[in-house]
């Protein structure tokens, strides 16, 4: 899966998950700042991309994943790894 | 009549070792930067109880220097808690010496009248509904009274309930918004100084009420996130369940603060976790029955204590998680108690945990104890009243004890590592229960 493919499926599950448009959030806008995502919901969206991309976030990132380019960029990396 | 109503809003901590602690431990500080970024949803209670033909402004006192001149109003209300009250004295005496009147109220005003009422031209006793109105009247006609007395019971009935004035919210950065849905709670622990001071028995809104408010107040704010401003929701769980299937239909996430009793009711839990509600906060207190002794007057919470693991998997099994609050310091409490506290959480799998000292709010049952057995620090420690400065003699440790004990429970529990164990565990049950979630 590609990583415009990967932005596109977060930017997906962050509709879902905060209830707001994810396709005009920038791919470095920090996701707190910008929609005022709070912790728990947070938490919820790393467990959506979790189960989408059937992967597991390293637990030391789970506090640092604020924006998608980042989420994106593990995601793919993770993919990457377990493809390899 | 141009009438200026001023929330004192803010969390601050005294003790320095405690407040530098909180800049480093995120989870510490989330809970308080929530409560200190939500509204007041008082003073929006009280302008929509403001007759018509008034223009009324909302301003939190950070909006205010203290060097600048003030903005000018004919009426100023004023709405603080017990840790605040200096500061919206200061501020009440700056707008007296200007020639305004103001009005103090809210629930440390309801609690210390004669003290507020130094620093007003008018204080509002109990709820703003049935006072407010009569008030303002009262004012234009220029023949203010020094007190008016709100009402006790009846709060949420026509002609005295209003919708807050959610409007004067548009352009401010909240992120959450709030809407009241009880006011008061039937367990009447000691130590609260929360909403059941100023009813004289539980007040619930009808359940159309509070969903045309909630209405009301999405419609202003661009969040999908609801805070419910009770103290505890689920008390009554036949009307619980008609509020559950109601919001459900609005999409929305929403917190509120309720107490373990929900745990018992299968069919109230799967209706919580269909409405959106995205976490419960449950005063937990302490983490054995023991500690739990003579709490409140029914010993309600004792007896469910050996139930709290057990109740706490069943709710975040939902995906509902618990932010568990304890108090540490009472008079069951020995030095141990740190640890047990450290040790329930960590067995508990709780996403959030709260941890607070009990404090002697002026008036409640439990001031009046220690002041009665000696062991206040100070008869008036109210800019101490944060919930993490001592302010008392524990029964079984000194305060030192307390205070140390409090720093290192803060660093046991609010560390990354368990931040992160914590954080994963909650994940793991969100993902478990993915389909009805997301």
């Amino acid at each position: 899966m590609g990583r415009g493919h990967i932005e596109a499926e977060v930017r997906a599950l962050i509709t879902d998950v905060a209830r707001v448009d994810g396709s005009a959030i920038g791919r470095d806008e920090d996701l707190v700042e910008r929609l005022g995502i709070d912790s728990l919901q947070g938490l919820q969206m790393l467990a959506a991309v979790e189960k989408r991309f059937a992967l597991r976030l390293p637990d030391e990132d789970l506090v640092r994943l604020h924006t998608i380019g980042r989420i994106a960029d593990l995601v793919e990396r993770l993919q990457q790894r377990s493809d390899s | 009549m141009k009438i200026g109503l001023i929330a004192m809003s803010g969390v601050r901590v005294r003790n320095a070792e405690l407040a530098s602690l909180g800049v480093t431990l995120p989870q510490f500080v989330s809970r308080g930067k929530v409560v200190a970024s939500l509204p007041s949803l008082g003073l929006l209670t009280v302008a929509g109880l403001t007759p018509p033909g008034c223009d009324v402004h909302y301003r939190e006192v950070a909006e205010i220097s203290r060097e600048d001149p003030l903005e000018p109003f004919d009426l100023v209300g004023i709405s603080s808690f017990t840790a605040q009250i200096g500061e919206a004295y200061q501020l009440a005496d700056r707008y007296r010496a200007m020639g305004v009147p103001v009005v103090l109220g809210g629930l440390h005003v309801s609690l210390m009248p004669d003290e507020a009422a130094a620093h007003a031209d008018s204080i509002v006793l109990y709820g703003a509904e049935g006072a407010w109105p009569r008030l303002v009247d009262d004012f234009g006609r220029g023949r203010l009274q020094p007190r008016y007395e709100g009402l006790r019971a009846g709060v949420f009935e026509r002609p005295h309930y209003a919708v807050p004035r959610f409007d004067l919210l548009a352009g401010r950065p909240y992120n959450r918004v709030t809407v009241q849905t009880s006011r008061g709670c039937p367990l009447n622990c000691e130590f609260c100084a929360a909403s059941l001071r100023i009813t004289s028995s539980y007040q619930q809104k009808p359940v159309d009420a509070a969903i045309a408010e909630i209405r009301a107040a999405l419609a202003v704010r661009a969040t999908s996130f609801l805070e419910l401003a009770d103290d505890n929701t689920f008390v009554n769980k036949k009307w619980g369940k008609a509020f559950l299937r109601a919001i459900a239909p609005l999409g929305i996430r929403w917190f509120t603060e309720t107490d373990i009793s929900i745990a018992d009711d299968e069919e109230l839990l799967d209706l919580l976790a269909d409405s959106g509600c995205r976490q419960v906060l449950v005063g937990l207190e302490s983490p054995d029955a023991d500690g739990l002794d003579g709490l409140d007057p029914r010993n309600w919470k004792k007896a469910r204590a050996g139930r709290y693991l057990e109740a706490i998997d069943r709710i975040q099994s939902r995906g509902i998680s618990v932010n568990g609050c304890f108090i540490v310091g009472l008079d069951t409490h020995t030095p141990a108690v740190f640890e047990a506290v450290s040790d329930f959480v960590s067995r508990s799998g709780l996403l959030e945990v709260q941890v607070t000292v009990q404090t002697p709010f002026p008036n409640t049952p439990l001031y009046h104890r220690l002041a009665r057995e000696g062991r206040l620090l100070e008869e008036r420690p109210w800019d101490r009243c944060t919930l993490f400065d001592v302010t008392y003699r524990p029964k079984h440790m000194t305060v030192e004890e307390l205070e140390g004990g409090l720093r290192w429970l803060f660093g046991q529990l609010y560390n990354e590592r368990e931040f992160v164990k914590r954080k994963r565990h909650y994940m793991e049950i969100v993902k478990a229960t993915m389909s009805r979630l997301v």
